[in-house]
């Protein structure tokens, strides 16, 4: 019965997901308004349902993924199709016979078409049902009991007098108002509905759905128009033989679906919509001696081609491609400016600074002494006294230098792949050019990833080639070997393993900076000239607080306004190695990372009520080390800060500007024992801002305890709640 | 024009040969100046003798010798050993420089808490500390460095009665292959007792064993007996890893890193044969680093280095009272300053520069103080230009232990000036007066009055 029930509720969730898809969405009620549309016209709507069953029960037969079924992604082409037949040929015997026929040949195409693309990372759109139709209509020629279909009957049409019609009607009396009209009926073209109503509900649909969708949708038809216009071509043909959706669909994919809106997407969209007029008019002029339709062909061809460059693009700057689908260009827009942080942390390789404790960088990036041309990205380290001087009077000899002999740390895990350990340590103000770079380990971290250290002392080096080093490991000591007038560390990261590489740009993960004696974390920075720098030192009851094991149980007691209840959660690791927090009453997840210095959430679905997305806020990004005056700030989802009508409104301007935010500061308060904590206090505030005025704060105070979270208390505006750890 | 300086004649045998084996001595390059300060207006606005202190020194010294240690181990604390020199505003810079404070009495461990250390900041070491000394350490927290059983077992007692868990370490002492082992203080390493300490502290549950102290003698010359020290208490920390599952918090090297003075019958300066503070470092740090502890259970360092940061940064200026010729015709000259103001004379053959120029003669001669007393020594021979009354010298290394052991014996002990980072003298201990000595005097009434 179980089986049953889910087995229903999947397949009917399928069902509507095929018809939200064709806007890429997945919004429940934009599916409800798009399957309304569709029968609008009865025997359409009908034969758009059948080849959707039709599709699901060939995909149940060969045993395909259930939950690429739940998302429609394998029938939304046969809705189009079902419907397009349904659109051409009269109910009969044969009729069905096609329908079934095109319905199962449109999932395999979108089969083959679903593994070809994506070797490139390319979504396959409509091209499995342009191509279905394309062969039903050119086989049809020979099969006489197919009947074209002549009369449209609108079935709601004939209830509604006209209503809409003839408002629609007057609206088209103002000069380019009739643009409203055309881009009604365009968007009703899409379900092959040649009506007001049809459009005015799909419009609905889609704000629903989408409010970037919404002014994607209209700008890149107002483009569209535009270029007609200018180029005098006559538009409104377009609207009849069902292609002018091609600029709202477009519009939508490359303005907000595949690339995260923005100012700089809608540019994209300026420039695509006359690609897209063009293509229009050819195709047609080609397809039309095939007695072809063209419908979505312009839309597919402009996506796939714009896509495939800015995949191939050498340097991903400018337009942002979608990381994660979220199947919204709200969430893909918001998500994407609230994490630049972790992106960058989640693609780059640790690496740390090859030093303990405070350092000087006496030469950063395009130094001004020897960091140039090929080898601009490289460091140099040394200490300074209160004087500024690097060394003790007198300051002729070696051991004069404060960072002589100092020892050297590896900067991440990796194969030792080539050392120089034979060159003698220079005088005070000598150099050697000949073997510039002195001694040298070059450390390999991944096949295009590569740390140099140089200038090391002569007969330092405790390492061999092969030998596999692990971030932290003492290596070698500083010397004064090579183009080095005075003992620094060089430390360089590039993309080969040889002595003279040229060198990369690449950050250091994460390390503190000293600034009037206040310290500063940096993530993914590169440590600039003159600043004094250390690695983060983390704390083992930080590390413990948020070290979760999967399958681990976590018991709160959450008590607010003197309301008590108990709060289960269990820690999970998904296939992909993800990790979150399931909450079994509320059902919701926190999706988490912890890297071993720090602790961030990255996404939560479910229950905004819950204690779960309270935690999920307050402790959105922990530094996992005790550092009293280190403030960590992040930026916070607006999701959870603002009425639906401001957020919903937001969301018409937001590729362009942001004027709710939502800010998220973490403090340390207090330790017991800095040495070795047992008890550690910290602080957090939530704020949302609309405007830059603070409209709702959020402030907790965390108390970690018996090596773990032990008590959360957070203040919500009035609404006080105190969490305790029961285990 | 200045005018130019007298200097009697001396009469000094010709040595045409060669050099004798140990060079020349040349300890009288004249010390004019004191950070830029003139020795002469310091003597002039704040008497003879004078203590003076140079702040750049200590804070030039802390920070190097921080760095020192931080660079090769990262988890470093100082405490400042209040012994070593306690006046407060010395005390407040190593606070300030992020130094705890390590004492070894009440009266040091209230001056900590009155300089505004928090309780749980000050080590409190040392084998005399009475119950209630024991109780105030309890109440605030602080790290307890038992150096005996019989304060083991009162610490028990106490614990219990109080119903709290004071936070304990134990001293350990050790064979670091140093002569004289240092074995009066804390437990034994080889022989046991100090596992035996361990083992009754994991047994109580009374007591929080949260560090290991050790502290193998003073003026250390031979850094690898620290590298042994560092090994035998890293052994220890992790055996009791090993045996309890308890981690401790840190490893308290002690101090004794030697500073420059010369001792006495060293055949070198003290400049030349005293090893670098980074000896020591690599010592210790190494030798914790690869002792195998666990990278996030790595105990911190503490040192509660004092002399090796002070003792340069202070300097004794004096004047001559007198000279004289004694009966084997030695040449002695007599300072307003002797061993009552400057203990360490009796361990140490102090440098002495002359505050002014003098030309290129000198003379064998031995220094006396101003005491009515044999011993008032200061050094028994020293090579010195001819020195008349009136003229100003310059003791070095006196930072350490001097002002803490000077006494009021005889004559009282003068004025303590330091000299801050942009060259302003303050007075921080003020020429001590009659009212000083006396203040504690009771006088009964039936001696008040008498008649000669």
């Amino acid at each position: 019965m179980q089986n049953l029930k889910q087995n229903i509720i999947l397949y009917s969730e399928g069902i509507l997901n095929s018809y939200s898809q064709i806007f890429f969405s997945t919004n429940k009620v934009f599916a409800c308004l798009l399957m309304f549309v569709t029968f609008f016209d009865i025997r359409l709507g009908l034969s758009g349902l059948l080849a959707i069953l039709i599709g699901q029960f060939t995909a149940t037969i060969f045993n395909f993924n259930k939950e690429q079924i739940r998302s429609g992604a394998y029938t939304f082409n046969a809705v189009l199709v079902g419907i397009a037949i349904g659109n051409m040929y009269e109910y009969n015997l044969s009729f069905f016979v096609l329908l079934l026929m095109s319905s199962i040949l449109v999932f395999f195409i979108t089969l083959w078409f679903s593994t070809s693309l994506a070797k490139r990372g390319l979504p396959y759109l409509s091209i499995p049902f342009i191509i279905t139709i394309w062969i039903v209509v050119m086989s049809s020629g020979n099969f006489f009991s197919l009947k074209p279909n002549l009369q449209h009957t609108y079935f709601l049409n004939d209830f509604l007098p006209g209503v809409f019609n003839e408002t629609t009607q007057n609206i088209r009396d103002y000069k380019f108002a009739n643009i409203i009209y055309l881009y009604l009926r365009s968007l009703g073209s899409i379900f092959f509905q040649y009506n007001d109503l049809a459009g005015i509900f799909i419009v609905i649909g889609l704000i629903i759905y989408s409010r970037i969708a919404f002014v994607l949708s209209v700008f890149g038809f107002i483009i569209g128009y535009l270029f007609y216009y200018f180029l005098q071509g006559d538009f409104t043909p377009l609207v009849y033989t069902y292609i002018g959706f091609n600029f709202i669909l477009t519009a939508i994919a490359l303005g907000g679906f595949f690339v995260v809106a923005s100012k700089k997407s809608f540019l994209l969209i300026l420039f695509m919509m006359p690609i897209i007029g063009l293509l229009i008019s050819s195709l047609n002029a080609f397809f039309n001696t095939l007695h072809l339709p063209i419908y979505s062909l312009p839309f597919n061809i402009v996506v796939l081609l714009c896509l495939s460059a800015l995949y191939l693009r050498p340097t991903a700057n400018g337009l942002k491609l979608v990381g994660v689908q979220q199947y919204s260009p709200e969430k893909n827009h918001y998500k994407y400016y609230n994490s630049l942080e972790r992106f960058s942390a989640e693609t780059y390789y640790h690496i740390v600074l090859p030093i303990m404790n405070e350092w000087h960088i006496s030469q950063g990036h395009s130094g001004n002494i020897t960091h140039k041309e090929d080898w601009k990205f490289a460091w140099d380290f040394d200490l300074r006294d209160i004087d500024n001087k690097s060394f003790r009077l007198p300051g002729d000899t070696l051991n004069d230098f404060y960072c002589y002999d100092l020892p050297i740390l590896a900067p991440a895990d990796g194969w030792i792949v080539t050392i120089v350990d034979t060159v003698v340590d220079n005088e005070i103000g000598e150099v050697n050019l000949e073997n510039n770079w002195g001694n040298t380990i070059i450390i390999k971290h991944g096949d295009l990833l590569f740390s140099k250290l140089s200038h090391l002392k002569h007969d330092s080096i405790k390492v061999k080639v092969g030998d596999y080093v692990r971030k932290g490991a003492i290596i070698a000591t500083i010397g004064n070997s090579g183009r080095s007038p005075e003992p620094h560390l060089h430390f360089q990261m590039q993309a080969t393993p040889y002595i003279g590489s040229k060198t990369l740009s690449y950050p250091i993960s994460y390390y503190l900076t000293k600034q009037n004696e206040q310290l500063v974390f940096h993530s993914f920075d590169i440590p600039k000239q003159d600043e004094i720098v250390s690695n983060v030192l983390t704390t083992k009851l930080l590390l413990d607080s948020f070290n979760f094991i999967p399958g681990e149980k976590i018991k709160w007691i959450v008590k607010t306004d003197n309301k008590e209840t108990e709060v289960l959660w269990e820690i999970v690791t998904n296939a992909y190695n993800q990790s979150y927090i399931y909450c079994h009453s509320t059902k919701s997840t926190a999706y988490y990372v912890n890297n071993g210095t720090l602790f961030y959430f990255t996404d939560f679905y479910g229950d905004k009520n819950s204690f779960l997305h309270s935690f999920y806020l307050v402790v959105h990004r922990v530094l996992l080390a005790y550092y009293e005056d280190i403030i960590l700030k992040d930026k916070l989802l607006i999701d959870s800060f603002f009425n639906p009508i401001v957020k919903t409104t937001h969301d018409f301007t937001a590729p362009f500007f942001h004027y709710c935010t939502a800010d998220y500061l973490f403090q340390f308060v207090s330790v017991d024992d800095e040495h070795q904590p047992t008890k550690i206090i910290a602080k957090s505030i939530c704020e949302g801002k609309l405007f830059g005025k603070k409209t709702q704060t959020i402030k907790s105070v965390v108390t970690f305890e018996k090596n773990r979270i032990q008590t959360v208390e957070i203040v919500n505006g009035t609404k006080s709640t105190i969490a305790t750890c029961i285990n | 024009m200045e005018k130019k300086q007298y200097e009697r004649p001396i009469i000094k045998s010709l040595n045409a040969g060669l050099m004798n084996k140990f060079g020349t001595r040349t300890e009288y390059a004249p010390m004019t100046h004191i950070d830029n300060v003139a020795v002469k207006d310091l003597i002039r606005e704040y008497g003879s003798p004078l203590f003076v202190l140079s702040e750049r020194k200590i804070r030039d010294n802390f920070k190097t010798t921080k760095r020192i240690f931080e660079t090769r181990y990262p988890k470093v604390q100082f405490a400042w050993s209040y012994k070593t020199n306690y006046i407060n505003a010395i005390c407040n810079i190593f606070h300030q420089e992020g130094s705890w404070a390590e004492v070894v009495s009440r009266f040091e461990y209230e001056k900590a808490l009155k300089n505004g250390v928090p309780g749980k900041k000050i080590l409190f070491n040392g084998p005399d500390k009475t119950d209630d000394d024991l109780l105030t350490a309890i109440k605030n927290d602080s790290p307890i460095h038992i150096d005996h059983l019989d304060e083991l077992y009162r610490l028990i007692e106490l614990a219990t009665e109080m119903k709290v868990k004071p936070r304990v370490a134990i001293r350990v002492n050790m064979d670091t292959g140093v002569y004289p082992m240092w074995d009066r203080f804390g437990f034994n390493y080889e022989n046991g007792q100090a596992w035996d300490a361990i083992n009754k502290i994991m047994a109580t549950d009374k007591l929080n064993l949260i560090g290991l102290h050790c502290h193998i003698g003073t003026y250390m010359l031979v850094p690898s007996a620290y590298g042994v020290a560092a090994n035998k208490m890293a052994d220890l920390a992790l055996g009791v890893k090993k045996r309890y599952n308890k981690v401790i918090s840190y490893i308290d090297m002690g101090g004794g890193f030697a500073s420059k003075n010369t001792l006495k019958g060293s055949l070198q300066l003290g400049v030349d044969y005293v090893p670098e503070i980074n000896q020591y470092a690599e010592a210790i740090c190494s030798a914790l680093l690869n002792a195998g502890f666990d990278k996030d259970e790595l105990p911190y360092l503490y040192l509660e280095t004092g002399r090796a940061l002070i003792d340069d940064a202070g300097f004794l200026l004096g004047s001559v009272i007198s000279n004289k010729r004694l009966s084997d015709g030695r040449r002695a000259t007599i300072m307003d300053f002797g061993v009552n103001i400057l203990f360490t004379a009796f361990w140490y053959d102090h440098k002495v520069s002359p505050a002014q120029e003098f030309g290129m003669h000198t003379e064998d001669s031995v220094i006396y103080g101003p005491l009515c007393m044999n011993i008032d020594v200061v050094r028994e021979n020293i090579s010195l230009p001819p020195l008349k009354a009136g003229d100003q010298v310059v003791v070095h290394y006196v930072g350490a232990y001097n002002i803490t052991q000077s006494m009021q014996f005889i004559a009282l002990r003068p004025a303590v000036v330091l000299i801050d980072l942009s060259g302003k003298p303050h007075v921080i201990k003020q020429k001590e007066s009659l009212k000083d000595v006396e203040n504690n005097e009771v006088m009964p009434d039936y001696l008040k009055k008498f008649k000669l």
